[in-house]
């Protein structure tokens, strides 16, 4: 309030010299939908390095089966419940992979020596004497298959759904509507649970459970794009230009919605994931000896107590796959969502 | 270890009794000192209270309607029958006076009642008591699930009974064999003599109800423990119903043998994670748990005096279903009885005291008349040899003219379970070239509802004994039998059972269900016996005099003294 | 908002019927008996219970008698609990059930809603990065584990609270907790969202030129907005809770329903699990219109129509 007195005099001021032939030239390159939103997205810390996990996890859930001498589905019960020990870091005894397991006391002991293993397993062994550096990883390559699988069947039945719904419209929508409305009306736990006892536990059945009821958020977006854009001109542009309403569809509408629909199936992938692990708490996971993130958390939770290492592991795993898909989705609704645009 | 507690084991085998016997591991906290003895010894806590996990609720407290071990255990508790088991699995007279006396051929047994027994609600147990319950056991109207398996083919009269199914009248039920000749004297019939008949009646399907008592109350019946009437050593108090999940025993005064009973109250509670159970039982908030079998638990408690570890009479094995034209071949199925290292097996995989089975009717269980294991005069079959499994199933491929073979594994869902097959189906896979096994895991009744249909090739399965004697693992596999479920005949074995069931008697019984036995294994192979079950449970080493039964019951209470 | 009330009461009964028929149906298609000990009986014996429970007659008319029944509010007897009516058992089992939700909706709501705010307030600061990261793992870590570790570090090791059962409020505390982690970071995250977008919103950067305080603009004006939208995910949490409550109330041994639920898969207890299934589908379906509800009168941008978005 003190620099109400300031005077700001005329001569402070100085006409801009304005170049009219330069007036319609854009400073700025031009950029299409994607090149834009990678430039957002790259702002973004969390999510550049979340994608730079997701991708090293994906590659790893190839090749790190293959980095161990041992086979995930190898079993030598002789050296079965072995700790982590991995070669130059079993001497750093602040680090997990020393091969020490501790007893009920507290007191520590060295699980290699006192049963004369030599061998180096680099996440130990479970109760069967399996290697977990390879399981783990196999485990993880199962885990996002599924993922993957049940994100894109919900897209491709959500996606389609949506847009004939919202694209007919009239009594056909109202009756689509209403078929979606007593959907998500079912608790999908229930049906989820019936489905797999059904079908026999196994990886097609618990996608199969998983997309059943998993496809109807999905639809609901893509009905209110649809919605959206059929009152746009463009649309309009391309129906007077005779355009079939499929390709409006496929050609016009669903391009533009791209960023909205991979929103949604990266936030269903981690939704996957975790439901696939409760099943398998509940008994009704994959069958042996195949394994998935949840079943291999689930018998470490089993065993918890006395070899920690065989939960914390594929626990670790599963977080981070969860952590790195949020922060990605996060990430990119942030980019692709033209509000936040700057 | 595992070695020596087998040792101890058969040594007290031995000394145990005729009918029935231990399945008494040497443990510190063995039931032997119960009355008296060393626990005598030991002052005794001041507070005579027991905190106890169960692993679930108690389905039914209807003796009659009981099928679960749960009710069993409970009703051994606060009921009794004509006889119980002591900690040393000899039969001891509960209602009864004495052991029964029998007729010249051992039909019919007359039983003298106590006269100072009393329901809790004043009456006095009666032979009536007896008859009304026996009646209500096999009337088809009360559809009790174990009645007419207990008494069919036993009990005189029962089997037509059961054939009259819901047009029988209570003017029917009068010709079971089963009699009150005076309030105090109960005369049974049964069809042939049976050599296990005492320790038979021990089964809580065999105790007494009170008539009035249960009619009075109609519908209500069992519904809760203020439902319910008890003449055992303790009453049950704050069940309410089978939903509940906690209960209390409060010791009963009235009941005849009160004064050897210590134990003022015990408190049960529901825990059904293993892991959260080792943890209440840890914190000092349980003195006794439920059966863990995981090996990562026990492993936490090896060497300690807080870990009871017993073998059950309980036997794994794989069942070989013959409408596969692969497992018809006797060859094919001896190469996977013999390909499996049980060894490994039960010290490395299951880690919890499970004895090989290279047998089928399990040791420490039948006993004949001179007190010598079953066992002991029977031979050992189908002992692991991989080399040999390997020649044979080469010779049965050859036979069948078979290159490849992929068989469908039937197991359960338990976390022990699954751990057991995938460690059999890489012992087979590994051992059999050509051989690829797809492992289906599923629930329990599920397991069972696939091996009546006989939808399965290989299938993992168990027994536990219903009475003591070898042939309820015997019978199971006659021609077209109930349990047969595979496929399996064959007219020589038959021909034992039906001569040891029928004919033959003592020392001449026991030589024939040896004979079939080896005809069953040996010869044909029909199963692949894995592992004889062990027991393991947590207990307060200061808990003294807990006993453990073969059959029925799980356990008996009321010999418990807690020391200082 | 009468009219829509009652179309949607139409559709949740609708929903209702749906599922009572596809459980149904479904637990036809299960192998299995649900009596224990099936395989020991005879063909004779095995009839007369089968009679007994009605469960020789063809499907079409056990379906008839069963949605016959349910209408009149009976949901017909349990196998496993010697002729209980599942009406009675659901009675006793509810109680611990949603104690155990509704703490776990309070604890982990309202911790999960400070979280989010301090976060949104302190943006890209440690305090937010720390605040995601509980949020992301709390949602990524299955509650059993945190129900695993709770009970042995809290409960065995240190002794602070009870290890398991359902005897008194301190028995609460630790499966609470185990369940909140999951509406917890729900809410953190939503809220942090919210409140990020209203901060920057024209409203607040009139308030904050008015002058208006630091405090006055984080409370009074974006905190109170921002609720709004969170009550829309305070029912898709609840129904979750029955998710977490299954396992939760398995490891501490409390009374409940989601503890007999998997129970009586197994067991092939079929009129306990159509009864719990019906039971969960109307506090679903009920919850829902609840909160729809709620949100209409809490934020008057939403005018409720007939379905639609």
């Amino acid at each position: 309030m003190t620099n109400k007195d300031i005077v700001i005099s005329k001569d402070l001021f100085e006409p801009a010299h304005v170049d009219p032939s330069k007036s319609e030239k854009i400073a700025k390159a031009s950029l299409n939908f994607w090149q834009d939103s990678w430039l957002r997205i790259r702002k973004n810390k969390g999510a550049v390095i979340s994608m730079i996990i997701l991708i090293l996890l994906i590659i790893m859930a190839f090749v790190g089966p293959f980095l161990t001498p041992y086979e995930y589905d190898t079993q030598n019960t002789k050296h079965n419940n072995l700790p982590p020990r991995i070669q130059g870091l079993e001497n750093v005894h602040w680090l997990p992979f020393d091969g020490t397991l501790s007893r009920r006391d507290g007191t520590e002991y060295n699980a290699y020596e006192t049963r004369k293993v030599d061998a180096y397993y680099w996440f130990g062994t479970d109760n069967l004497g399996r290697d977990l550096f390879a399981r783990v990883w196999k485990g993880t390559q199962v885990s996002l298959f599924i993922a993957f699988m049940a994100a894109l069947i919900d897209m491709l039945i959500g996606v389609s759904y949506g847009a004939v719904s919202g694209y007919i419209g009239g009594k056909t929508d109202s009756i689509m509507q209403r078929i979606i409305e007593v959907i998500v009306g079912i608790p999908n736990l229930i049906i989820v649970v019936l489905m797999i006892l059904v079908l026999k536990p196994g990886i097609v059945p618990i996608i199969v459970a998983l997309t059943i009821t998993g496809w109807t958020s999905m639809a609901r977006v893509v009905r209110a794009q649809v919605l959206k854009f059929k009152a746009q001109e463009f649309v309009l542009a391309s129906k007077t230009l005779g355009a079939s309403n499929v390709s409006i569809i496929f050609k016009h509408m669903i391009p533009n919605m791209f960023g909205i629909i991979i929103i949604n199936t990266m936030f269903s992938i981690p939704n996957a994931i975790f439901f696939e692990a409760f099943l398998s708490f509940i008994g009704l996971g994959l069958q042996e000896p195949h394994a998935s993130l949840g079943t291999l958390v689930e018998s470490g939770y089993k065993s918890m107590i006395a070899f920690p290492y065989q939960m914390i592991i594929p626990s670790i795993m599963i977080a981070l796959i969860m952590v790195c898909f949020n922060l990605v989705a996060d990430g990119l609704r942030d980019a692709l969502d033209p509000k936040m645009r700057d | 270890m595992k070695k020596s507690k087998l040792s101890l084991l058969l040594v007290l085998s031995l000394v145990l009794s005729m009918f029935l016997a231990a399945c008494s591991g040497g443990d510190k906290n063995e039931g032997k000192d119960k009355d008296g003895g060393k626990a005598g010894e030991e002052k005794l806590a001041a507070k005579q209270e027991l905190n106890v996990l169960e692993s679930a609720e108690i389905p039914t407290m209807d003796t009659v309607m009981g099928q679960d071990v749960l009710t069993f255990t409970t009703a051994n508790a606060v009921n009794e029958g004509l006889y119980r088991l002591d900690p040393d699995q000899k039969v001891i007279p509960g209602v009864a006076q004495d052991m029964p006396s029998y007729n010249d051929d051992k039909t019919v047994l007359t039983i003298k009642l106590k006269k100072d027994t009393k329901w809790s609600n004043g009456d006095p147990v009666t032979a009536k008591d007896f008859v009304y319950a026996w009646q209500r056991a096999i009337d088809p109207r009360v559809a009790a699930p174990y009645g007419a398996y207990f008494m069919e083919g036993k009990i005189k009269g029962a089997s037509e009974i059961v054939e009259k199914a819901d047009k029988v009248t209570d003017a029917d039920l009068q010709s079971l064999g089963i009699k009150a000749v005076d309030d105090y004297t109960l005369e049974i019939t049964l069809e042939r003599e049976i050599p296990y008949i005492e320790s038979y009646l021990t089964f809580p399907l065999f105790f007494p109800q009170n008539q009035k008592y249960v009619e009075s109350q109609g519908a209500d019946y069992a519904k809760d423990s203020e439902h319910l009437i008890y003449n055992g050593p303790f009453k049950l108090a704050k069940w309410d119903g089978p939903t509940g999940s906690s209960w209390v025993y409060e010791k009963n005064a009235d009941y005849w043998d009160a004064k050897n009973v210590t134990l003022e109250k015990i408190n049960f509670n529901v825990s059904k994670d293993p892991q959260a159970s080792a943890n209440a039982f840890t914190a000092g908030e349980a003195d006794i748990t439920p059966k863990l079998a995981q090996a990562a638990i026990l492993s936490q408690f090896e060497g300690t005096d807080e870990l009871l570890s017993y073998q059950e009479p309980s036997i794994w094995w794989l069942k070989m279903n013959e409408k596969n034209p692969a497992l018809a071949n006797k060859n094919i199925r001896k190469a996977i009885a013999l390909a499996t290292d049980k060894k490994a097996l039960v010290d490395d995989v299951l880690a919890n005291g499970s004895i090989v089975a290279d047998f089928l009717v399990p040791k420490g269980f039948s006993f004949d008349e001179d007190g010598k294991d079953f066992r002991d005069t029977a031979g050992t079959y189908l002992k692991a040899d991989k080399k040999k499994a390997k020649e044979l199933w080469e010779k049965g491929l050859a036979e069948t003219g078979l290159k490849e073979v992929t068989f469908t594994y039937v197991g359960q869902d338990t976390e022990t379970a699954k751990v057991t097959d995938a460690f059999i189906k890489d012992q087979l896979e590994t051992t059999l070239p050509g051989l690829k096994i797809n492992i289906e895991s599923v629930p329990f009744k599920i397991r069972i509802a696939r091996e009546d249909a006989e939808d399965y090739d290989l299938l993992m399965g168990g027994w536990g004994p219903d009475y003591a004697d070898p042939m309820t693992y015997m019978d199971l596999w006659v021609t077209g039998g109930g349990q047969n479920h595979m496929s399996y005949g064959n007219p020589e074995f038959d021909k034992l059972i039906k001569a040891a069931n029928e004919e033959l008697q003592g020392k001449e019984r026991w030589k024939a269900l040896q004979d079939a036995e080896k005809i069953l294994l040996e010869d044909d192979a029909a199963i692949a016996p894995l592992y004889q079950r062990s027991v393991n449970i947590l207990i307060n080493p200061k808990v003294k005099g807990f006993a453990h039964h073969a059959f029925g019951p799980d356990y008996s209470y009321q010999w418990i003294k807690i020391t200082e | 908002m009468a009219k829509y009330i009652l179309q949607r009461i139409i559709y949740m009964i609708i929903t209702l019927f749906i599922v009572a028929s596809v459980t149904f149906f479904l637990m036809k298609l299960i192998p299995g008996s649900p009596f224990n000990n099936f395989e020991k009986l005879s063909e004779v014996q095995r009839n007369i219970l089968l009679d007994k429970y009605g469960l020789n007659d063809p499907v079409p008319v056990q379906y008839a008698t069963y949605m016959k029944n349910m209408v009149q509010g009976d949901l017909g007897v349990s196998f496993q609990f010697d002729n209980t009516p599942v009406t009675d058992l659901l009675a006793k089992r509810v109680g611990p059930s949603a104690i155990l939700g509704i703490e776990a909706m309070i604890f982990g709501g309202l911790l999960g809603i400070l979280l989010g705010v301090i976060a949104a307030l302190k943006q890209n600061s440690w305090v937010d990065y720390t605040s995601t990261f509980i949020a992301v793992v709390g949602k990524s870590i299955p509650s059993f584990i945190f129900a695993g570790l709770l009970q042995y570090y809290v409960a065995v090791k240190l002794g602070w609270l009870p290890v398991m059962f359902w005897k008194g409020p301190e028995y609460t505390i630790l499966p609470s907790i185990a369940l909140a982690m999951f509406p917890l970071s729900i809410a953190a995250r939503f809220m942090r969202t919210e409140m990020v977008e209203v901060l920057g919103s024209d409203y607040i950067t009139l308030a904050r030129a008015k002058g208006a305080s630091y405090w006055q603009i984080s409370i009074k004006h974006a905190l109170r907005n921002a609720l709004i939208p969170v009550v829309t995910v305070l029912g898709p949490l609840a129904v979750s809770l029955m998710t977490g409550s299954l396992v939760i109330e398995q490891i501490f041994g409390i009374p409940g329903i989601g503890e007999q639920f998997v129970k009586s898969i197994n067991m092939n207890d079929y009129p306990v699990i159509m009864g719990t299934n019906i039971l969960f589908a109307v506090l679903f379906v009920v919850v829902t219109l609840v909160v729809d509800i709620l949100y209409g009168i809490i934020d008057p941008r939403i005018r409720l129509s007939g379905g639609g978005n």
